[in-house]
């Protein structure tokens, strides 16, 4: 029972965190956008998490240091510190998105304005954080979030030429109309959906605290191997229904509330509610994740006392930033911005920011004083490298592409 | 001077490590160290710095450090400068550092302990009061 309950840390991570805004938005619109010409960047970003994720979770295991407090140690205070305002405000971002997402969902069903229901997506999100049995919940929205396999569902029902997918996806071009920049972009913001780092810390931080040792390196292993890549199928299901639906009639992803629209056509009324319920559960899984992160990583930088099973008197600093936190995204997502743009911002400044967490990660993966005999084996470590330079040439590219494609406008 | 000195790789091994007091409460890192010539030549580790003082300090914000740690030191009406913890305090040195002490009367735990009177404690459902 309790390995059962192990892998629900997985599948959370998985759906709440795999499939996030991040995932529904950028699958969405490179689907309708680019045809299946950036699906290879879907699998590239799984095998990417795989790596990263099984390495802070064996890292956490072995030596009950999750991946903030270990960024500090390893590349000092200074650089910690520039590390940490980064990914805090990236993190924040993602917040801001999320729980905007959250509303949205709930908007597709009562047809209230959903700036209106930000705040309260948000107390919704705050009390789960401070006081409700947080593994509970973990495994209803878990669970609640398999409702967009129905994106699977439509994919089947549409009934597509199987091989034509197949090539298409595996003969990618720059389709006309889009230059070379914007193909670039585009990829990157896929990519950055896939392997966001709040993922890692929030797993990581999961780990130490339900105690993890060398005798859940397996369990860590069916979590990531299991869960990611159950998630990167519900990505590429929502990239193909994007591209067998929207694409034809030209329909550019501009709001959320477009994501399940193939859903709607192909599979009627009760598809739509299933995905409307997915995207929900998705977003308010990663909802709670991406809150709970922003405490994570300034705790874990100060060395405060942190955790989500510590009742807020016993962790009081950490619950004050996760509040703080909530806060500060409320007021963001009520002055209206575009949730779209703010989470294309996220993933892809997200991507950005990978090789700063990616690289100490890396290292410490193959110290034998933080990791025992569990060290990185050879193929792991040429595969690892291959991704770091990936995420460092990323890293590079990101900025200019943004200005150059104003935003992959 | 300890005769029982270990030798470590000091910014290896001590610097930015984890704290941890008597009871396994996190409070706070190892911000800096302060190392003393002994007649031997060598240098000896005899202290564990920490607080927002101390990290501003080697941040070479060295006027906000100092600043900090004398408001710091202020606030608890303390005496003797409370960043400063003796080297033999530190129990066990590994991953995490245990100290014998208490977290309550470190520095890094004045900002937790406002956090709970001014915030935490004023919002509703927040399960058992803690001591102190």
């Amino acid at each position: 029972m309790k390995k059962v309950l192990g892998i629900a840390l997985g599948v959370l991570s998985a759906i709440g965190g795999f499939v996030d805004i991040g995932d529904l938005v950028a699958n969405s619109a490179t689907g309708a956008r680019f045809d299946l010409n950036l699906a290879w960047v879907v699998p590239f970003g799984v095998i990417g998490i795989i790596i990263y994720a099984e390495m802070s979770g064996r890292v956490a295991a072995l030596c009950q240091r999750p991946v903030f407090d270990l960024v500090r140690e390893r590349l000092g205070p200074r650089f910690g510190a520039g590390n940490l305002v980064a990914s805090f405000f990236i993190n924040l971002l993602t917040l801001t998105a999320e729980i905007a997402g959250v509303a949205i969902a709930v908007s597709l069903l009562t047809s209230v304005n959903y700036v209106l229901l930000i705040p309260f997506a948000a107390v919704l999100v705050w009390v789960v954080c401070w006081r409700l049995p947080f593994n509970i919940m973990e495994q209803v929205f878990g669970l609640m979030g398999m409702a967009l396999l129905v994106f699977v569902v439509a994919v089947w029902k549409i009934g597509p030429d199987w091989g034509d997918l197949a090539s298409k996806a595996t003969h990618p071009t720059v389709p006309n109309g889009e230059t070379p920049f914007t193909y670039a972009y585009y990829a990157i913001a896929l990519f950055g959906a896939a392997m966001t780092p709040y993922e890692v810390f929030f797993f990581s931080s999961g780990a130490v605290e339900d105690r993890w040792s060398a005798a859940d390196l397996g369990e860590n292993k069916a979590n990531v191997f299991i869960g990611f890549p159950l998630g990167g199928v519900l990505s590429l299901a929502i990239m193909v229904c994007a591209s067998l639906v929207l694409a034809p009639r030209a329909i550019d992803v501009a709001q959320l509330s477009q994501v399940p629209l193939p859903v709607a056509s192909a599979v009627g009324r009760v598809g739509l509610a299933f995905a409307i319920l997915g995207i929900f559960a998705a977003t308010f899984g990663a909802a709670l994740e991406t809150s709970l992160s922003s405490g994570y990583v300034v705790a874990q930088y100060l060395g405060w006392p942190w955790g989500k099973y510590h009742p807020p008197t016993r962790a009081s600093r950490f619950h004050v930033v996760v509040l703080a936190s909530i806060v500060v995204a409320v007021l963001i997502g009520l002055t209206g911005v575009d949730p779209v743009k703010v989470t294309e911002y996220s993933i892809v400044l997200s991507a950005a920011a990978l090789p700063l967490t990616y690289f100490p990660i890396l290292v410490i993966a193959n110290d034998r004083r933080y990791v025992q005999d569990h060290t990185n084996g050879r193929f792991l470590n040429a595969v690892a490298t291959l991704y770091l330079i990936v995420l460092v040439l990323v890293a590079v590219a990101t900025i200019p592409l943004m200005i150059i494609t104003k935003g992959g406008a | 001077m300890n005769t029982n000195a270990r030798v470590l790789h000091a910014t290896l091994d001590l610097l930015d490590r984890q704290l941890r007091d008597r009871h396994g409460v996190l409070c706070g890192n190892v911000d800096d160290l302060e190392v003393e010539h002994a007649e031997d030549g060598r240098l000896y580790v005899t202290h564990i710095v920490t607080g927002a003082g101390a990290l501003a300090y080697r941040l070479r914000r060295r006027r906000l450090g100092r600043w900090l740690n004398r408001f710091s030191n202020r606030m608890a009406d303390a005496e003797a400068d409370r960043s400063m913890i003796p080297l033999v305090l530190a129990s066990q040195i590994g991953p995490a550092i245990d100290l014998a002490v208490d977290a309550a009367d470190l520095p890094t735990h004045d900002g937790e302990r406002w956090a709970r009177v001014h915030v935490v404690e004023h919002i509703p459902l927040r399960g058992r009061r803690a001591r102190d």
